[in-house]
């Protein structure tokens, strides 16, 4: 039964699948390490996601251009961020309950404009998959990483790019100091509220994006609560992560390759009792988090609002 | 920070608002129903069909005899319950909680309305004021594995399943036995995504089904229209569709639909409250009651044999006259 699994072509599909299945994940949950990193816990992520998700799909229906789409989910993103960041830096409410709010809040608005706009279940010709000259013809590696749409690729990019970000420029030093030490950056001049505005807004456009990705670039339709908790896990993916990019997308492919060997197990008809098939991704990423614990790090600041005069 | 907190409750307010809509006015002699669903109106499967039944026998008796209102996304049984009392104590004279996870809701809540009577499915456990709707989807199931079976080039075949429960393993069960009736040598491949409503996650499973070579594809729950999307843009694959006529998503992939005829359940209902049944019935749904109808897409109905056309309606008398008997998992 093992041999069967051994397949050239089914290691392929394993891997090509779990690559197109981590990109919502690597979207959110690096742009959801960027608003962590700055002190803020957004729980909001999911409902920003369906939001995104429908606004991307409802502009490519109406347009017929799928870019424009892409643009209403960074639009409608940041407004959501914007929101966020009022609620949890300017009023300084508590940062878990504002989030479940903006979930609800993103989850219902999405839900009622499909349906005043729409109404009914259609689909839309979404992003295509663009094989990359020369490097598409790698042996297996071709396949897995280099035919997909830009936005896997896109996704991809940002790993290295948010590192550079984070760890190399001045702003993502800024970024860091105020989710460690809001008060040493506040004296030294760094505005902590723009910091965090900043970054909440660029986590929610990325967790648009990510809405995005499943109704252009996966699934090319829009349905009720489209999404299906993938925000959340994305929120549990940073934590899995530490907080790096590297580690961010270490989580994310192997979440999503564990899901994609899942789907396959079962496609196969291979005598493993579903359910096991099922919570495999699940059980497996909290074993591999219990595997590598130590003492874990965390932005000193998280989910704390600065207060100037506190 | 009393205005953060005033913001947050508004929010939540709203967006449960938002979620749960309906309207109606109020009157004693009318017909009152409502309807509890796990998704919405709209999911072009399980729910929309129920809908669309209410709106047709609304229609029928007069939009004057009968108050409809629904509420949707309940998935949650525990909210569901809360929804269930609410319409109970509104006044509405039959609630139709449309899925298998509210039987043991409706077993809490219906004692405390005797007056009202309550509905479910697919389930068979009726109580004093319970109705339980049943539609025996390995009927047509049977003649969708048959179509499957005499049809496919591959010989291999993909179902898309939610969770194994309900319907979906009566649908399977029997699809399973179709296919194996006519062409032993196909293999029939399960799959579940654990979950009713993932739509990307049922695109996913029948992308991996296509890629590992099925030709034909069929699956029950609202968020098959993920995987039927994704079929529509392979060709020489079919989806063969249940719940509702699916054709629309996929004018040239989806064959051939099992639908429910929830127009006749509901008379059925409404007629045994005229004659002081308040539940406690178990209806069946069946070819034979003609509450199951099997319907071709006419977009591609030519491309189905003449021969397997014969064989599949020669099957479906045989399973209406009770000489072939589709059976159920023990």
């Amino acid at each position: 039964m093992i041999d069967q699994l051994l397949q050239t072509h089914i290691i392929i599909g394993v891997l090509a699948t779990g690559v197109r299945l981590s990109t919502p994940f690597l979207l959110a949950a690096l742009g959801e390490m960027f608003t962590q990193r700055s002190g803020v816990f957004n729980l909001g992520v999911e409902g920003i996601m369906l939001m995104g998700a429908f606004s991307g799909f409802w502009v490519t229906l109406v347009t017929g251009t799928p870019m424009l789409g892409i643009l209403a989910a960074i639009i409608v993103g940041a407004l959501m961020g914007l929101l966020m960041a009022f609620v949890s830096v300017t009023m300084q409410a508590k940062q878990g309950i504002s989030g479940i709010g903006l979930y609800m809040l993103g989850w219902g608005l999405a839900g009622f404009l499909f349906r005043i706009t729409v109404g009914y279940v259609t689909s839309v010709e979404g992003f295509r998959p663009i094989a990359i000259p020369i490097l598409s013809d790698i042996p297996i590696l071709g396949t897995v990483l280099f035919n997909h749409n830009w936005m896997v690729y896109f996704s991809l990019l940002l790993v290295p790019i948010s590192w550079v970000v984070l760890f190399k420029t001045t702003w993502g030093l800024k970024v860091r100091a105020v989710g460690v030490t809001p008060e040493a950056a506040d004296t030294l001049g760094v505005s902590v509220r723009g910091i965090r505005y900043a970054c909440v807004v660029i986590g929610s456009i990325m967790a648009g994006l990510a809405g995005a990705f499943l109704t252009l670039g996966h699934t090319n339709m829009y349905g009720d609560n489209l999404t299906a908790g993938r925000g959340f896990i994305a929120v549990a993916l940073v934590y899995f992560g530490r907080w790096n990019p590297w580690g961010i997308l270490a989580g994310s492919l192997f979440f999503s390759i564990v899901d994609a060997l899942q789907l396959w197990v079962q496609v196969l008809g291979l005598d493993i009792p579903y359910e096991f098939a099922v919570m495999a991704p699940y059980v497996l990423t909290v074993v591999a988090l219990a595997a590598v614990s130590g003492r874990i790090w965390e932005p000193a600041a998280l989910g704390k609002p600065f207060d100037r005069e506190a | 920070m009393k205005r953060v907190s005033l913001f947050v409750v508004l929010v939540v307010v709203l967006s449960t608002l938002l979620t749960a809509c309906g309207g109606g006015t109020t009157s004693s002699d009318k017909i009152r129903i409502a309807l509890i669903l796990p998704s919405t109106i709209d999911d072009m499967a399980w729910s929309q069909s129920m809908y669309e039944g209410i709106l047709a026998i609304q229609e029928e008796l007069g939009m004057d005899k009968v108050d409809f209102e629904y509420s949707e996304s309940l998935g949650n049984p525990v909210d569901a319950g809360a929804a269930i009392r609410e319409y109970a104590d509104k006044g509405f004279n039959i609630i139709i909680a449309h899925g298998s996870q509210y039987q043991s809701v409706l077993d809490e809540v219906a004692p405390d309305y005797p007056e009202v009577s309550f509905a479910y499915g697919t389930g068979y456990q009726s109580h004093d004021n319970i109705f339980a709707y049943d539609p025996q989807a390995q009927e047509g199931a049977y003649l969708h594995g048959m179509m499957a079976g005499l049809m496919t080039q591959s010989n291999i075949v993909g179902i898309v399943g939610p969770v194994e429960a309900g319907d979906a393993i009566k649908y399977n069960y029997g699809f399973q036995q179709g296919v194996e009736a006519v062409n032993p040598d196909v293999d029939v491949r399960i799959a579940y995504t654990g979950s009713f409503g993932d739509i990307p996650k049922a695109a996913e499973l029948a992308k991996a089904h296509m890629d590992a070579g099925a030709d034909f594809l069929t699956g029950t729950a609202q968020q098959v229209v993920g995987a039927i999307t994704a079929v529509k843009e392979r060709d020489g694959v079919y989806w063969l569709s249940n719940d509702m006529d699916q054709s629309p998503l996929a004018p040239d992939a989806v064959l051939s639909a099992q639908t429910y005829d929830w127009v006749k359940v509901l008379k059925q209902i409404i007629e045994y409250r005229e004659n002081g049944t308040m539940g406690g019935e178990h209806l069946s749904l069946s070819l034979a009651n003609g509450e199951i109808k099997m319907v071709y897409n006419p977009n591609v109905e030519g491309n189905v044999p003449q021969d397997v056309k014969d064989a599949v309606e020669e099957a479906k008398q045989q399973i209406i006259k009770g000489e072939l008997e589709v059976a159920l998992p023990d």
